[in-house]
């Protein structure tokens, strides 16, 4: 017997997304495993006399010093991230959900940043950490304090926290505005209840807010992780890695390796080595993450 | 439906997956690899017999040429050339707009067609031409090794037609060695480019110092300068290559006056970083700078390298180390006003004066290029020291030149360096000798070991070593 044909749905609307497949599979799954195919050969980007080498380029990759490093650095960069940009978005997402005067002002501004591209923000904060005549140095100085032994992206303990700040402070608008769009979504009568029960303003976020815009917070937190994980813009424009390799994180290292030391099979392996890093990672965050949301 | 639907879309997939891998080893034209070999990725891939015979059948018919066509252009026809260079295009550039228009005027059925790009959208496009195998009839190389376009890599793979028979090749002399690979000359040298000190003379002059020609007078300079309150060596440490420039004039005096084949013996093994009393020597030498105070690492380390031009024009500090390249910014005039300028070399602790003076990257012939003879004609033109392209190309002001026009001009402050040169006492960069990538871990561990974080000098030449061992293998 034969099944209704839908009157909505033609099955000839399947051959529309052949374009889009073709153009997916192309530019995306293609160059994907074309990384997978480099990471076994010597290839230097530019001699395609290249040869196989098996798994020499994995094993070099775990015997050179440089992915523990960047691994470190990355993780780092990434807690500071997750957790600065989370706690700064939530806190202004709250305040600017009040009834308070020009909230719109006040949350264009707090977007702003994210507007700018990382090479402008990037060149901005370098001279806001400039030592001498930069705004941190001038700004201590008011405060009676030497700017010129402050000196943020010079000290090997100190550089990886100053770009991380500056990514928080790009960033943190974008977080912001997906958790003042959760917070627009709790019911202002629960909160009444809570109100009438005798919640405090603490308690009625812990119990209340809190669990009902879970799946906000799982959302930004994973978001987060990706983006410190994929790092790269403010090692490559304001600290060039440096001083020494104290800002190199796992997509700085793997431009070095492809573009400076024209070792793009040997950067292909380490491609892969991330990308299965980030996939566990995430994959490991989202599961805690849903877990802790039922518990809330 | 479905069944055929879900076939079609399948067989759409294994296609397309088969024509994007298809497409690079298609692309592969100077070595490309067989479908076979892809099949079996476990076996060593072979060179593409076919390609590899063109490729050295270009190379034996340039070489067998004792003198290539030079009326080409004249018989040309109407033709196209096509150049690509990197930098960074200025009004009425010379590249891109006054270059054409010479050649349009010189023989006016030949258009010159210049593509100017920033250096890393430079290194891109050149990637993808070669791969493709549209590469522009001319592009630049770097000497030796020296970056992604550097002229041993490219020709090596086969990207490069021999230059040997042209006329200028003759007046650029030796400069053309850090573009010979197998006797073979792939490029053309671009003037020189120099690494010395800068200084203020007035401070000099004003504590009676003099040019120092030992390192013990280097240090009783700074010194000097440092007891008057002075900081003696600016440096844009945040930038890391800025290292080569002070590091490379010490290595120069100390190692390569010694022994100039020390990069030839790296590759063959008979030397190595590590060896005692050569980059450990000289790489002591300079931290010493930092130890003193000489140069402040705490400040340098966050200073770019323009800052550190400003400080040196502004009068902050007494020298920097730095090249030819920004002689025009370190002779503006900052706020410590119209100083005057002296440029010398590092010297050595035996007292060798040494200039670190390299050939300045340059255009090459593509050799899948159909106008090889005609490229060779007007590069001839260019560089014969006495053209009207030659004296325009003079005339920017942005290369050294040490034949034809214009090098009896040349900028004072050079003058030692080139005579120096001449005397048999020039060395060209060391990273141009290096695989890309060793100069970057040696900035990276010498840093770390200046700002104190227990790296050592044996660390530094280590890495160097492993670093070199691990880029130069095949």
């Amino acid at each position: 017997m034969n099944k209704k044909k839908s009157l909505v749905f033609s099955k000839k609307v399947y051959a529309f997304l052949i374009p889009a497949l073709v153009l997916f599979l192309t530019f995306w799954i293609v160059p994907i495993i074309q990384l997978f195919y480099y990471s076994i050969t010597n290839f230097n980007g530019t001699n395609y006399n290249y040869s196989f080498v098996g798994l020499k380029n994995y094993i070099r990759v775990f015997q050179d010093g440089s992915l523990i490093n960047a691994c470190q650095n990355t993780i780092i960069y990434t807690a500071l991230i997750v957790v600065f940009s989370n706690l700064l978005g939530l806190g202004i997402a709250m305040l600017l959900n009040t009834e308070i005067r020009a909230k719109g002002i006040f949350r264009t501004c707090a977007y702003m940043p994210a507007l700018f591209s990382a090479i402008v923000v990037g060149f901005i904060w370098s001279y806001v950490y400039m030592p001498g005549n930069g705004m941190l140095a001038t700004l201590l100085s008011f405060c009676g304090i030497d700017g010129n032994k402050v000196n943020v992206l010079a000290g090997f303990q100190s550089s990886l926290y100053g770009i991380a700040v500056v990514d928080i402070w790009k960033n943190f608008g974008t977080t912001m505005i997906i958790y003042l769009a959760g917070l627009q979504t709790v019911d202002t009568s629960l909160l009444e209840a809570g109100k009438i029960d005798g919640c405090t303003e603490w308690q009625l976020f812990r119990l209340v807010k809190l669990p009902l815009i879970s799946a906000t917070v799982t959302i930004n937190v994973i978001l987060n992780v990706i983006a410190g994980l994929k790092a790269f813009d403010y090692s490559f424009i304001m600290t060039n890695g440096g001083p020494g390799k104290a800002t190199e994180t796992l997509m700085f290292v793997i431009y070095q390796m492809a573009f400076v030391e024209q070792k793009m099979g040997r950067a292909s392996a380490f491609s892969v080595v991330s990308f299965i890093l980030i996939i566990t990672v995430t994959v490991l965050m989202l599961i805690y993450m849903n877990k802790k949301e039922v518990e809330l | 439906m479905k069944k055929v639907l879900a076939l079609m879309l399948t067989s759409a997939m294994i296609v397309t997956t088969f024509v994007g891998c298809g497409n690079s080893a298609a692309a592969t034209e100077p070595a490309a690899t067989t479908a076979a070999e892809e099949a079996a990725p476990e076996e060593e891939a072979a060179v593409d017999s076919t390609a590899e015979e063109s490729v050295e059948e270009t190379t034996a018919e340039t070489s067998a040429e004792d003198v290539y066509d030079h009326t080409a252009l004249e018989n040309a026809g109407d033709i196209t050339l096509t150049m690509m260079l990197s930098g960074t295009e200025t009004e009425d550039d010379f590249d891109t707009k006054i270059l054409p228009e010479l050649v349009k005027a010189k023989w006016p059925n030949v258009t010159l067609e210049v593509t100017k790009l920033p250096d890393d959208n430079y290194y891109t496009a050149l990637k993808t031409k070669l791969a493709s195998g549209e590469c522009p009839d001319m592009i630049l190389v770097q000497p030796k090794y020296a970056g992604a376009n550097g002229c041993y890599n490219l020709a090596s793979a086969g990207y490069l037609a021999p230059l040997n028979d042209m006329d200028c090749m003759s007046k650029i002399g030796n400069l053309s060695e850090s573009f010979t690979l197998d006797s073979q000359i792939y490029g053309i040298a671009n003037g020189v480019s120099i690494l010395g000190t800068y200084y203020n003379k007035d401070m000099f002059d004003q504590y009676g110092l003099k040019e120092p020609t030992t390192w013990d007078e280097f240090l009783n300079v700074c010194k000097t300068l440092k007891d008057n309150d002075i900081q003696p060596i600016t440096m844009g440490d945040k930038d890391q290559y800025v290292l080569q420039f002070g590091l490379y004039q010490l290595a120069a005096a100390e190692i390569y006056s010694e022994n100039a084949a020390y990069d030839d013996g790296l590759y063959t093994g008979e030397t190595a970083f590590t060896d005692a009393g050569t980059w450990d020597h000289v790489l002591e030498m300079y931290a010493e700078l930092y130890d003193k105070g000489y140069i402040d690492g705490a400040a340098s380390m966050g200073t770019g390298s323009s800052q550190a031009i400003q400080q040196f024009i502004d009068g902050e500090a007494a020298m920097t180390f730095d090249g030819s390249f920004n002689v025009t910014a370190l002779c503006a005039e900052g706020t410590a006003g119209d100083f005057a300028r002296g440029y010398f070399p590092l010297p050595g602790d035996k007292g060798v004066l040494t200039a670190e003076i390299c050939a300045g990257a340059g255009p090459a012939i593509s050799a899948n290029s159909k106008y090889i003879n005609e490229c060779k004609e007007l590069l001839d033109y260019w560089y014969n020291g006495e053209s009207e392209i030659w004296d325009a190309y003079v005339a920017t002001g942005k290369y050294t030149v040490t034949y034809g026009n214009g090098s009896d001009s040349l900028n004072a402050l050079f003058t030692p360096f080139v005579d120096l040169m001449d005397a048999g006492q020039g060395y060209y960069w060391c990273n141009q000798a290096w695989p890309s990538g060793v100069a970057e871990e040696m900035e990276a561990l010498f840093y770390e070991h200046v700002g104190g974080q227990g790296t050592t000098i044996e660390d530094v030449t280590k890495g160097m070593q492993f670093k070199f061992e691990d880029l130069s293998e095949e």
